[in-house]
């Protein structure tokens, strides 16, 4: 499986883990915040294991988009 | 005559010849649902009144000559995420939604309804399918679900009720939904028989949205047979769900054929407690009997990365306003009041490679499946797990689960089957999955397996 080159995972962790702590931190206590930052190491190592499969440019997203139109 | 563990087929040609009557039926297995089915936590509601008014039309039906086929006057239970209406709760296994109702039956419901099929209860589940993040049983306003192999162990889930109410004889089919493992486990755990249909094969309407590209439903039953014969009932296109495939159905229950090919992917086994590897290649001893067995290679792709980023974001979009008004608190998993807030930090560009990687995870899928009738693989790595531990899942990251990931990912049928017992006497089982829309050929290896020269 290749990994992504580059970028250090615990710096993302920690840029990703300030957002959800602006938008939800009031809410979680410090063991539930610690059960969030599991979630997103999970998360980035995804993330990043996705990132470092290269594709080409005719790799389209498969979810096709269908203009809607109303009968008649 | 005990009506109970007896399969659907044999049920139905009971009813038809009038032996039985459908409301001595539906009177046995709401008197079961009703004294059992606390012990399993495996019931949310029984719905006898309704049951009841379907048991006398479906006896008056047949006595006047008017058979609707092998489901007629049969007794099942749904997963609580359908929508029944009649003032019957539909709960989605979730306490805060314990008194949630709806006007309308999902089409599933409504098409058993058609083949004359009995509603008996609603089905306890995971609150939301699991889609907040769960890691053990404690996760339904319901309780555990309870194992009927084993009371120390989990039904598995999310369709916990489905897998125990059939296991324990509660009712003789139950419907189940899977976005990532809710059938195949809770079978696999209990000991019967379960059916991921493709996607698109079963309408979705009226039922809860986990994840509009992941969702399916479908049945568990004590055979695969059972589950070929209650697929032909719910499965069709659907207006009310454009996702629906336009491709007609019927089951397929003649020959019996001998030349089936077999793939197993390379590592398949890889982190399977010892018993359910040992009774796999059992299976595949079983196997090389009714055709061939032979080892083969996906290319190396993130496929559980693909499918676990589009189930979260999915599932964070469907239940937005649960997770961001803070209901989530409300729910019985302590994990599941913030598990689904670190789902913000998934990118929108990695959203988009996985949809991208996807196309390329559904096609290597079917080249690769296009060379057998099926794939198949221990249905679980592991036997139920107790109910009081911590279990691995691959939905958060911490399993193995390749044939689940690209299963789901790329809509792909699943048959799981009972194939021995395991660790404190639980079941361990096979799975068998086919190309897209393939259910009759992975139904017709499972009943040849079954079947035991």
């Amino acid at each position: 499986m290749p990994t992504e080159r580059g970028q250090d995972a615990d710096a993302e962790v920690e840029g990703l883990l300030a957002l959800i702590r602006e938008r939800y931190g009031d809410r979680l206590t410090p063991e539930q915040l610690d059960g969030v930052k599991k979630g997103v190491e999970g998360i980035v190592k995804a993330a990043r294991a996705l990132r470092a499969v290269r594709l080409e440019n005719s790799d389209e997203p498969m979810q096709s988009f269908v203009p809607y139109r109303a009968d008649p | 005559m005990n009506l109970v563990f007896l399969p659907v087929r044999r049920l139905a040609e009971l009813v038809r010849a009038r032996e039985v009557s459908p409301v001595a039926l539906a009177e046995t297995f709401l008197h079961r649902l009703e004294t059992l089915g606390p012990r399993y936590n495996a019931v949310v509601t029984v719905t006898r009144e309704r049951a009841m008014e379907a048991a006398r039309r479906a006896e008056r039906e047949i006595a006047a000559g008017r058979y609707r086929g092998p489901l007629h006057g049969i007794p099942y239970g749904a997963k609580d995420l359908l929508a029944t209406a009649g003032g019957i709760p539909t709960t989605w296994g979730a306490a805060p939604l314990r008194a949630q109702r709806f006007e309308y039956d999902a089409t599933v419901i409504r098409k058993l309804d058609e083949a004359g099929a009995v509603l008996c209860a609603k089905l306890a589940m995971v609150e939301l399918a699991g889609g907040m993040g769960y890691r053990q049983p404690h996760a339904s306003f319901t309780g555990p679900g309870i194992n009927p192999r084993n009371p120390d162990a989990w039904s598995g889930g999310s369709s916990s009720g489905s897998g125990s109410a059939v296991a324990a004889g509660l009712v003789p089919f139950a419907i189940g939904s899977e976005t990532w493992g809710s059938i195949l486990s809770p079978a696999g755990f209990c000991g019967v028989a379960g059916l991921r249909p493709s996607y698109g094969r079963v309408s979705r309407h009226g039922a809860m949205a986990l994840c509009w590209t992941l969702d399916k439903l479908g049945p568990l039953c004590l055979t695969a047979d059972d589950c070929g014969l209650v697929l032909e009932a719910i499965a069709g296109p659907d207006p009310a769900d454009p996702t629906t495939t336009d491709r007609a159905w019927r089951y397929d229950d003649t020959g019996t054929r001998r030349d089936f090919r077999f793939g197993v992917l390379t590592g398949v086994t890889e982190g399977s407690e010892d018993a359910v590897r040992a009774n796999f290649e059992r299976s595949l001893d079983v196997l090389r009997g009714i055709g061939t067995v032979e080892e083969v290679e996906l290319p190396a792709l993130p496929y559980e990365a693909i499918t676990r980023t589009i189930l979260h974001v999915e599932a964070a979009s469907a239940f937005e306003d649960f997770i961001e008004g803070g209901t989530i608190a409300e729910l019985t998993a302590p994990e599941d009041h913030y598990a689904a807030y670190a789902r913000d930090a998934i990118l929108a560009k990695d959203y988009v490679k996985a949809l991208r990687l996807r196309a390329v995870m559904a096609r290597e899928a079917d080249r690769v499946l296009s060379r057998f009738d099926a794939l198949v693989g221990p249905g679980r790595v592991n036997v139920a797990p107790p109910l009081d531990q911590e279990f691995r899942s691959a939905i958060g990251g911490a399993a193995p689960d390749v044939m689940g990931a690209v299963g789901n990912g790329a809509g792909l049928p699943a048959i799981i089957v009972p194939n021995g017992v395991g660790d404190r006497s639980l079941p361990t089982s096979v799975q068998f999955m086919g190309r897209v829309y393939e259910e009759n050929t992975i139904l017709a290896a499972a009943r040849a397996y079954g079947v035991r020269p």
